[in-house]
């Protein structure tokens, strides 16, 4: 077995932020099939920018599955842009050390970050190119709500935008 | 705590009894069996009882049987020693599931000049006969193919692959490792020219085993030296390893015509309780014609092995898998590959190997255990909604 420390072994036993997010801001299914890993991460982003919650499932190791469960931990509160930035080194020192081997275990949950928040901005763009062709300028757009100038009217913007995305989007005016 | 084996096909326990005969051999008892002296010379008559063990269990003659320092060492001289013997045989054919012992020594031959052909098997992981007689021609000099396999425990169509060979008139050896000591098997009956054996996995000691090298084929040595075992094996006796083996030999001899069927059974059971406990596993080459008795490599959808493996470890409870990741190589098991399992079930495989000192109680444990372990990966895994 390999010797991995107290820390990994207790997210490994006990994983943080396992599960789903419902309606996520960002979603991503990365993984590598010669090793078999696969990893699921949803998102939500606050009106600041920072993560707000995030969610993981993950099929790998012990050393996979705690590092992923730290990267979620790592990444919770911090602008997306800080999170992006946390290395496999920084997640091996937050377990305790992890064996060299298992290095690249800890790549999977970077990769997945990295595809949710690429989803995340997706779905803003494609928000905000919508409302770019009706001639409105949004206050804030995340994936399921947009504030709007006060003056702009709410209820036809979320009837577009219903029509032209197949999600459910609350639009408030601020 | 109390600890669960269940990884003898890795390696066995040893036998209390073998460990007892040994034990004089490190002791007192230390002569050099090739002295003149009595105090050595003596010791030969230990050489040759255990010489007339191994050879019972396969049904070969005394002097059929030469002791070597384990399988890998055996294969090696197998298959160096057989594209030696004649010029114009040059030709290895094996097949994809071979334990690396046989697999990287061809690999190696092949890189010397020989030429190698890799016969397939079939989604049950059985030797695909056809596959091996479009490989087999007048230029082969060995076909090695394995008694039994390491991973799901498929027993080999031995008889009619060495039927194959002969008919092109190769030598037809076997890795017969997993085999000997679990599953009967009878040299003369199966026409086995050359075959493999390793004493630590039938509850013998490590660092010893034998080939069988029937009588009227001149197979060259490996290694050269002081001409012991008739010069097909030269180095100092191992006598406490070989008495070792002897007495292993003898004791499996009785375990195959009795416990045996206790262990199958056991096996069996443990089979239907983790299907029925863990829902959604299968049982890998579950269909093949035969398996050995006590092995068995057991898929569980949707979640890795080396986590399972380090849960069940973490209670005491051993057994392996061919994980990319518990084994640290790129791939996962080349067995599975061959049986056109994907990446992501290799990954899920387990292998758990029983012997005959395995004990209902401790099947019992890690039929609970492990459905305890599986649930709570599954849990966590994006492939179970």
């Amino acid at each position: 077995m390999w010797q991995y420390s107290e820390i990994l072994m207790d997210h490994f036993m006990n994983p943080r932020n396992v599960g789903k997010l419902d309606a996520p801001d960002g979603h991503s299914e990365v993984g590598s099939p010669q090793c078999g890993d696969a990893m699921y991460l949803d998102i939500d982003i606050d009106d600041q920018g920072n993560i707000a919650d995030i969610a993981f499932k993950t099929f790998g190791c012990a050393g996979a599955i705690a590092s992923a469960s730290a990267l979620t931990e790592m990444s919770r509160g911090l602008p997306v842009e800080e999170a992006l930035k946390i290395r496999n080194s920084q997640i091996a020192e937050y377990l305790g050390g992890m064996p060299p081997e298992k290095f690249h275990c800890s790549v999977m949950g970077h990769q997945a970050l990295k595809a949710a928040v690429e989803d995340f901005r997706t779905k803003c763009d494609e928000i905000s190119t919508i409302l770019n062709e009706i001639g409105i300028t949004p206050v804030l757009v995340r994936p399921g709500r947009v504030y709007l100038k006060s003056g702009d009217d709410a209820e036809q913007v979320t009837k577009i935008l219903e029509e032209k995305i197949e999600r459910k989007i609350s639009v408030e005016v601020k | 705590m109390n600890t669960v084996y269940l990884d003898n096909a890795a390696t066995t326990r040893i036998a209390p009894e073998v460990l007892e005969a040994m034990l004089p051999f490190f002791r007192d008892q230390f002569g050099n069996p090739s002295s003149f002296h009595s105090f050595g010379s003596s010791h030969m008559k230990a050489i040759e009882r255990a010489r007339g063990q191994v050879a019972r269990l396969l049904g070969a003659k005394a002097e059929e049987i030469y002791f070597t320092s384990g399988g890998t060492e055996s294969d090696n001289q197998a298959l160096r020693g057989a594209v030696k013997i004649n010029s114009a045989r040059r030709g290895i054919v094996t097949s994809a599931v071979e334990h690396p012992a046989v697999i990287e020594t061809a690999k190696a031959l092949e890189e010397d000049g020989c030429t190698l052909g890799i016969a397939e098997v079939n989604r049950n992981g059985e030797l695909d006969l056809e596959s091996l007689k479009t490989l087999v021609n007048q230029q082969t000099a060995i076909v090695s193919i394995m008694a039994a396999n390491n991973e799901t425990g498929v027993i080999m169509p031995l008889a009619k692959a060495a039927e194959i060979t002969h008919e092109a008139g190769a030598l037809f050896h076997t890795d017969a490792v997993q085999m000997v000591g679990k599953s009967p098997i009878d040299v003369h009956s199966l026409k086995i020219d050359i075959l493999s054996l390793s004493a630590h996995k039938l509850h013998g000691p490590k660092g010893v085993g034998a080939i069988y090298i029937r009588k009227g084929i001149d197979l060259p040595p490996l290694l050269t030296g002081g001409h012991q075992e008739k010069g097909i094996r030269s180095g100092t006796y191992n006598a406490p390893g070989i008495v070792g083996l002897g007495k292993a030999a003898e004791l499996s001899l009785t375990h195959l015509k009795g416990t045996v069927a206790t262990e199958r059974k056991l096996r069996e059971s443990f089979e239907k309780r983790i299907l029925e406990g863990c829902p959604g596993s299968f049982v890998v080459a579950a269909d093949a014609d035969r398996r050995l008795p006590g092995t068995v490599t057991i898929i569980f959808k949707g979640i890795e092995s080396e986590a399972v493996l380090t849960l069940l470890d973490m209670q005491g409870i051993y057994a392996s898998s061919g994980s990319a990741c518990s084994t640290g190589s790129k791939n996962p098991s080349h067995v599975l590959y061959a049986m056109g399992v994907d990446y992501t079930q290799a990954n899920s495989a387990l292998r758990f190997s029983l012997s005959r000192y395995t004990t209902e109680e401790e099947i019992d444990r890690t039929v609970e255990l492990l459905a305890t372990v599986v649930e709570r990966l599954r849990r966590i895994s994006p492939y179970i909604e």
